[in-house]
């Protein structure tokens, strides 16, 4: 194919980049160097809006919220996602087909609708989660979970791990059974135990899956939204305030189009930089 | 009469609209939930509209709660609706005016002698003097309580903040929720707010704060939120009350888990008709501070707006068909049909109408005291200010700031709304 042809070819997926994506960006960008009042254009005011967000203290706690996020979701769901998966590994095609399903799940059901599902079990009231420490024994450790700023985050990020581990799973399945065999045989008849070939074969070899979804864990951290908005919206107080919602807020609820935006601004570049690291390290191996 | 008046009308539109004149209409009236006033919008716009002189109502029903996201996009687009019954007025709906996206009213009030509208409301949907909506839902705060639960416990109704606090004593020694209150949603606070605010404050020193330049930060909006914090401390809410929904609160009330709930009129219809396990009844808060006057927070729940942009035709044909909507025997069509008390109804219509016994009830002691009626803030303050109050009213009633460090942070958000130009004033 001629490079005439190939152009042709490519260009309307081009148009439709351009049209969809790269201009949105800009005007957002655009954006956020006006003033606006109830939606409505006026004055060109240069970074204002971005020196704004220094002493925005929403914004910073937001921020933060974030980034507990990341480091949260890369601690718990990539972490139990990692030994199930070596733990399933070695059953039968049987087991290994049923269970990764039953783990994959939660992957398939929409965050708004997971929201309601932990809604519901988190509930201060007839919450499913208090009736069973209640059941057994554990009264006192009962509590408001989404209602209260100590645990309303902690709770809300076991959400997101339920949802995310069993991608996990089958994401480092996937992985260890393309490792060769031979590695864990010659291991074994040199005397390894089950924990030694995992730490000494098993995580090392699964490095890239594991950059590939800590990166992308990294990237959803900073974008998601609607688990927020259905369960807390944000609260209470500022406790869940999300970059998300923290920008939704502004946009729709008061109306500040040019801050918003520039709010959005800030997060495409975090977004787009761990992108790019992502994009960067996974091509270096 | 002012059905024949209407009428009138009606053919002096005739004049100016014609087949081809079409009104676009977007409103909240819902078969069901806190707008279930559905049933009655069809109706009177099957008995408004043959009097339009051709016109036609084009009606899209949004919910009630992002009605007002809606509305602020079509500004922002310039393709707001030529009709739209949305919320709220005084400040967000002086900026949209002050922005040139409304069109003034002065004119069609005059026309159709719209008097039914109170000053407090004419100031409420004004901007810079002039009129820009007509708001029609009346909308008012009490207090709901279990009347079995007050006869079994042997509580009388308070008529002081005193036996109010005794009453709520009495049932949670009794293992009863004495006030089921959900604040996850977060705006249901500033309502429970607003009402202690000026049962502890008053009409005068709200306004001294609202469109004066008294702070936030003076002492009797202190002993309002500390008053607040107070009824949380004490245990009157259930467990865990900012992580419960509204809904969920009304329900828990109407199961028959608390005596009381707070809340307004715009649930009225939901609560009567789940109010098949409980005897409901309502009454008014007492004043909370010495020296306050009775009263309750009162409001429009929402308001017609017209566009500036819509042309003269619909703009006319548009007043006329609001006229309608407003005329006694309009209003009597939102009572039965719409469960929806419109604003200058009087009790005496209510009975003679047959609303429900609740309806009359609370309309008749919320209407009784109209000159120390007082705001809801969150529908009261600019945007950006009640974006403040919402989180910052879920940490005071959960006890992570004093009542001192959530006005102060009150009081900085209200002074960059001011320099922003964004404080509404009637």
């Amino acid at each position: 194919m001629s490079d005439r042809t190939a152009y042709i070819f490519l260009l309307p997926a081009l148009v439709l980049y351009v049209a969809f994506v790269a201009l949105p960006i800009a005007q957002v960008v655009g954006y956020s160097l006006f003033e606006w009042d109830q939606g409505i254009i006026g004055d060109f005011a240069g970074l204002s809006n971005f020196e704004r967000m220094g002493g925005d203290t929403v914004f910073w706690a937001a921020l933060s919220h974030n980034a507990i996020w990341v480091v949260l979701t890369l601690a718990f769901p990539l972490m139990a996602g990692l030994l199930l998966a070596a733990i399933l590994a070695e059953r039968n095609q049987h087991v290994i087909r049923w269970m990764s399903a039953i783990y994959f799940i939660p992957r398939t059901i929409p965050l708004v609708v997971a929201g309601i599902i932990w809604g519901w079990i988190y509930n201060p009231i007839f919450g499913l989660l208090n009736y069973m420490l209640e059941s057994v024994g554990l009264g006192g450790w009962t509590g408001a979970w989404l209602a209260q700023s100590e645990t309303a985050l902690l709770s809300l990020n076991v959400v997101g791990a339920w949802t995310f581990f069993g991608f996990c799973v089958v994401i480092y399945l996937a992985a260890i059974q393309s490792i060769d065999p031979s590695l864990y045989e010659a291991a074994e008849i040199d005397g390894a135990g089950w924990g030694r070939k995992f730490r000494d074969i098993t995580v090392p070899l699964l490095k890239n899956s594991t950059l590939f979804l800590g990166l992308y864990a990294a990237i959803e951290a900073m974008r998601f939204f609607d688990l927020v908005w259905v369960t807390t919206q944000g609260g209470p107080g500022y406790a869940t305030e999300v970059l998300t919602t923290h920008i939704y807020k502004t946009f729709f609820l008061v109306g500040d189009f040019g801050y918003a935006a520039a709010l959005s601004v800030v997060l495409l570049a975090i977004v787009l930089a761990i992108s790019s690291i992502s994009y960067f390290l996974l091509r270096a191996k | 009469m002012k059905t024949i008046l209407a009428l009138a009308t009606g053919l002096t539109v005739a004049s100016t609209a014609t087949a081809e004149t079409i009104v676009t209409q977007w409103d909240q009236f819902a078969q069901s939930g806190i707008s279930a006033a559905g049933p009655a919008m069809d109706e009177l716009i099957a008995t408004c509209q043959p009097s339009l002189g051709g016109a036609t109502i084009l009606r899209t029903i949004a919910p009630s709660i992002g009605i007002r996201d809606s509305y602020r996009l079509a500004v922002s687009a310039g393709k707001t609706p030529d009709l739209a019954y949305t919320w709220p007025a005084a400040s967000v709906l002086a900026g949209y005016a002050r922005v040139g996206a409304l069109a003034l009213l002065d004119s069609y009030y005059e026309q159709y002698g719209w008097d039914h509208v109170n000053d407090f409301y004419r100031g409420r949907n004004s901007h810079d003097g002039h009129l820009y909506a007509l708001p029609m839902e009346q909308d008012l705060m009490g207090v709901y309580y279990n009347k079995a639960l007050f006869a079994e416990h042997g509580v009388e109704l308070p008529t002081t903040y005193a036996e109010f606090q005794a009453a709520a004593e009495t049932f949670k020694a009794a293992g009863i929720i004495p006030v089921s209150f959900g604040n996850r949603d977060r705006w249901p606070a500033t309502n429970t707010f607003s009402l202690i605010l000026g049962l502890t404050a008053g009409l005068e020193a709200e306004q001294a704060v609202l469109f004066g330049d008294e702070p936030w930060t003076n002492p009797a909006f202190k002993q309002a939120a500390e008053t607040f914090q107070a009824w949380a401390n004490d245990e009157y809410f259930p467990r865990g009350f900012n992580g419960v929904g509204y809904d969920e609160a009304n329900a828990l009330f109407l199961s028959g888990r608390a005596a009381m709930t707070i809340t307004g009129t715009w649930v009225l219809q939901d609560m009567i008709r789940g109010a098949e396990r409980i005897d409901l009844g309502v009454f008014m808060l007492p004043p909370i501070a010495d020296g306050v006057p009775a009263g309750t927070m009162w409001g429009e729940g929402s308001q017609w707006q017209m566009s500036a942009s819509a042309d003269q035709a619909v703009k006319d044909a548009a007043a006329a068909y609001l006229d309608c909507l407003t005329s006694d025997a309009s209003r009597q069509v939102w009572v039965e049909k719409g469960h929806t008390v419109p604003i200058g109804t009087t009790p005496d219509e209510l009975a003679e109408w047959g609303a429900d016994p609740i309806v009359q009830e609370f309309f008749a002691a919320g209407l009784a005291t109209p000159d120390s009626n007082f705001y809801d803030l969150h529908t009261t303050l600019p945007e950006s200010v009640t974006q403040v109050l919402y989180p910052e009213l879920q940490r005071l009633v959960g006890g992570e700031v004093t009542a001192d460090e959530f006005l102060a942070a009150m009081q900085a958000s209200w002074e960059t709304a001011i320099a922003n130009g964004e404080r509404w004033i009637p």
